[in-house]
């Protein structure tokens, strides 16, 4: 595509995706957000309270940030410092300075930026008594062989504006002054550095989810030439998936008790999505059988990306059917195993994944937060099928949702303070 | 002709009537002929049969892994009891295929679990793609899919096979079931596409029938096992949607399966050339002395004496009325020949 054809949104997530100066400076001639500065007061407890600084739409359900930038470190002393802390902290408050949460735009709202710190296992390791039940990323699947993520600390960073994240980052690695014109009075690259990661893991991990992002997109190896991805489309595979009845709430998802009481845990995957037969092979009915539910293909109760569902995907109703729509549909729904996880009717983990154009491969960063690593890992077995897959037609992933479509390539885990302890926490 | 390439026996060459006929488009087009008007709801005769030619065969984990091409093909997937023709895109380049068999064996492995990724120097070409499970009447049971390459050159092709879904006996029980990886070197040019064999059928062509598999001396080619060769009682094979289902009785379970009594198996099997039949949903009924003495759901296994067929301990006896339903149609991705047959399936009845 030859560079005047390149449309707004697309030169966003381009300039997002490569980074640095020049692509801030570009990405900020035409995104041009005039935002207010944030303020130094008080913010929610818990770092992920991010649900009220988001829009809703008009089915109520959290519009999410449409740019995310996730960096991975590692620390560089052995044990945290008061002065390391105070470094983390002060990094982190310039930029509560500089950007608001949110702001009201001529469009309506708007994402200034939201953030939060986590830490992983490799973290804790280094005290003598870590006192924290965090887990070691390991496959969840028999057919899946993921390079498990080993950094120190994780950092997302989320924003309706591209240059936002990449103003942000450039101050956190020390490269700017000031941001949005407020001063940048530490930077995290004096106590952190880029994580060394097995497998040459990436330390910088972009992306976007919203109508029109993915389309803009789709140039990328996992997406036929023919893009098919369809401009309301808020991910690649074409579909909704952020239904306010699919998601925990903030509150299922926070630590209840111990040291870290109102901090959350996060795990990441780095998923390659291969949509070829999803798009040129499979019908249009397949899709929709095998991201909700047979009988949702069947009552054909999908228009377009589903946003008619509402708030609510309608699997519930579905979700005990897995084992009679494997012998006599052949196949199942990923919604529809993914709901057999619920307790009480409520899902166990609140998604804040987005998409990817990392490494020119068409890739899910799929971060979710929850109340423990177990939440996550039992969601995932409900989306293995493996009782599906006993039967003859429904394989361990063809047939079997949409596992056929995605590869895990990279997991880890995290554990996500509360504000409070946000910056390079002791062990408790 | 070049050694490795495989030729189906019986057919007319026509390679010749290609001279000249370079272009992709016409190539394409030349090789993918009409499909036969008014074909039978059962195995035909297809248009055409050709060559493919050998990468090369490799050893991972507890297979043996052969990874081969030929130019794109039309072919069905299956959804439920439909089937949904996939067409050839103006950018495939080929179509690849993986045949898996167990290595100490030989016996084909049923796998709808095996993914590609193509690279060349360094890059993705074609990134972790599902190779369906297919079923065509010169390969039997194999892994394909068409895919797009960027012209001639040399290629780095990785396999990912998964475990196995169905149930696994005897000394299978602890096979199957690793996620191992199969690397191969493609050394790819247009040009030996265009030099594979390629035969049109007219005179048979939509007749009931099929061409016989490759003779093939680098791979195994999938096979039920002879009726006569099952080990138990043969109990009949009567056929259904085109399909064989042969039915046998064996005293006891095969080694894994818990549960006291005889064991039911059922192989569904093509006609002609005896190919398995994955991927279906098949249940039973025994009634004995006019009450229902079972009726469930037969659980696919794969077993070194039976092979990959469907079984239940439901404790067969001589002189019950057996009633076998096909709930769903094997869920393999067909080949021209294969696409009108194994859809639709009465019940039958026969007698232990």
């Amino acid at each position: 595509m030859p560079p005047s054809r390149i449309s707004r949104r697309d030169f966003v997530k381009t300039a997002v995706a490569i980074g640095g100066a020049s692509a801030l400076s570009a990405c900020l001639g035409r995104e041009d957000p005039d935002l207010p500065t944030g303020s130094a007061g008080a913010r929610p407890a818990r770092q992920h309270a991010w649900n009220d600084a988001l829009a809703t739409d008009d089915a109520g359900n959290d519009i999410p940030p449409r740019h995310h930038l996730v960096r991975l470190f590692d620390y560089r002393g052995d044990r945290p410092t008061d002065a390391d802390r105070e470094t983390v902290e002060t990094a982190l408050r310039s930029l509560e300075r500089a950007y608001p949460r949110s702001h009201e735009t001529d469009d309506g709202h708007g994402v200034g930026l939201l953030s939060t710190v986590g830490y992983g296992p490799s973290y804790f390791e280094r005290f003598d008594d870590p006192g924290v039940a965090l887990p070691e990323p390991e496959p969840l699947a028999p057919f899946e062989n993921p390079t498990p993520d080993d950094a120190d600390v994780i950092v997302h960073l989320a924003s309706d504006y591209g240059s936002v994240l990449l103003a942000t980052e450039q101050a956190l690695d020390g490269e700017r002054d000031t941001v949005n014109g407020v001063e940048v009075a530490a930077t995290l690259s004096d106590v952190l550095v880029d994580a060394d990661l097995a497998d040459e893991g990436r330390t910088r991990r972009t992306g976007f989810i919203g109508a029109g992002l993915p389309a803009d997109n789709q140039g990328v190896t996992g997406i036929p030439d023919s893009e098919p991805v369809s401009e309301d489309a808020p991910l690649y595979m074409g579909f909704e998936s952020g239904f306010k009845g699919s998601q925990a709430s903030e509150d299922r998802v926070t630590i209840e008790g111990g040291p870290f009481a109102g901090g959350t845990t996060q795990h990441l995957s780095q998923i390659h999505l291969n949509l070829q037969q999803w798009y040129e092979q499979d019908s249009r009915e397949h899709r929709e059988s095998t991201m909700f539910c047979p009988a949702h293909a069947d009552g054909d109760r999908i228009e377009g990306t589903g946003e008619n569902l509402g708030a609510d995907n309608q699997v519930a109703g579905c979700a005990d059917d897995v084992t009679t729509d494997a012998t006599e549909s052949g196949k199942v729904g990923h919604a529809q195993k993914t709901a057999r996880a619920r307790v009480d009717g409520q899902p166990r983990i609140l998604r804040r994944d987005f998409d990817s154009t990392d490494d020119e491969r068409a890739t899910v960063h799929f971060l979710s937060l929850q109340s423990a690593i177990a939440e996550f890992v039992a969601t995932r077995q409900a989306m293995n099928g493996t009782t599906a897959a006993d039967s003859a037609a429904v394989g361990q992933r063809s047939n079997n949702g949409i596992l056929q479509y995605i590869t895990v390539e990279r997991r880890g885990n995290y554990l996500v303070p509360p504000r409070n302890k946000r910056a390079l926490p002791a062990a408790p | 002709m070049d050694r490795r390439q495989f030729l189906a026996v019986g057919a007319t060459t026509v390679a010749g009537g290609l001279a000249g006929c370079r272009s992709m488009f016409e190539t394409r087009s030349a090789r993918s002929p009409p499909l036969v008007e008014d074909r039978p709801d059962a195995v035909y005769v297809p248009t055409h049969v050709e060559g493919m030619e050998m990468v090369g065969t490799t050893e991972a984990g507890d297979y043996g892994v052969a990874l081969t091409y030929s130019f794109p093909h039309r072919f069905w997937l299956l959804d439920a009891d439909e089937t949904n023709r996939v067409e050839i895109r103006g950018e495939d380049s080929a179509h690849l295929m993986s045949v898996v068999w167990d290595s100490e064996t030989g016996t084909v492995v049923p796998n709808s679990s095996v993914r590609a990724t193509v690279e060349r120097d360094g890059e993705t070409v074609v990134g972790d793609k599902s190779l369906w499970s297919m079923l065509s009447q010169n390969m039997g049971v194999h892994a394909g899919d068409n895919v797009s390459l960027d012209g001639d050159g040399t290629y780095d092709v990785t396999l990912e096979i998964g475990p196995v879904s169905a149930r696994r006996t005897g000394t299978f029980a602890d096979r199957f079931d690793q996620l191992v990886e199969a690397s191969f070197t493609v050394e790819f040019q247009q040009s030996t596409l265009e030099d594979l064999s390629f035969e049109l059928l007219p005179d048979r062509q939509g007749e009931r029938g099929a061409v016989e598999s490759m003779d093939m001396e680098m791979l195994p080619v999938a096979r039920a096992p002879d009726p006569e060769a099952i080990p138990g009682d043969a109990i009949g094979a009567p056929s259904t949607g085109d399909a064989t289902l042969a039915v046998t009785r064996l005293s006891t379970p095969p080694e894994g399966i818990d549960g006291e009594g005889a064991y039911l198996a059922v192989s569904p099997r093509t006609p002609y050339n005896s190919y398995p039949l994955p991927f279906m949903s098949l249940s039973a009924t025994l009634t004995r002395d006019g009450s229902e003495a079972f009726a469930g759901a037969l659980e696919p296994t794969f077993d070194p004496d039976l092979g990959y067929h469907y079984g239940a301990v439901a404790d067969p006896q001589a002189g019950d009325e057996l009633t076998l339903s096909v709930d769903l149609p094997p869920q393999i991705a067909r080949h021209e020949g294969y696409e009108t047959a194994f859809l639709s399936f009465e019940d039958v009845s026969l007698t232990v």
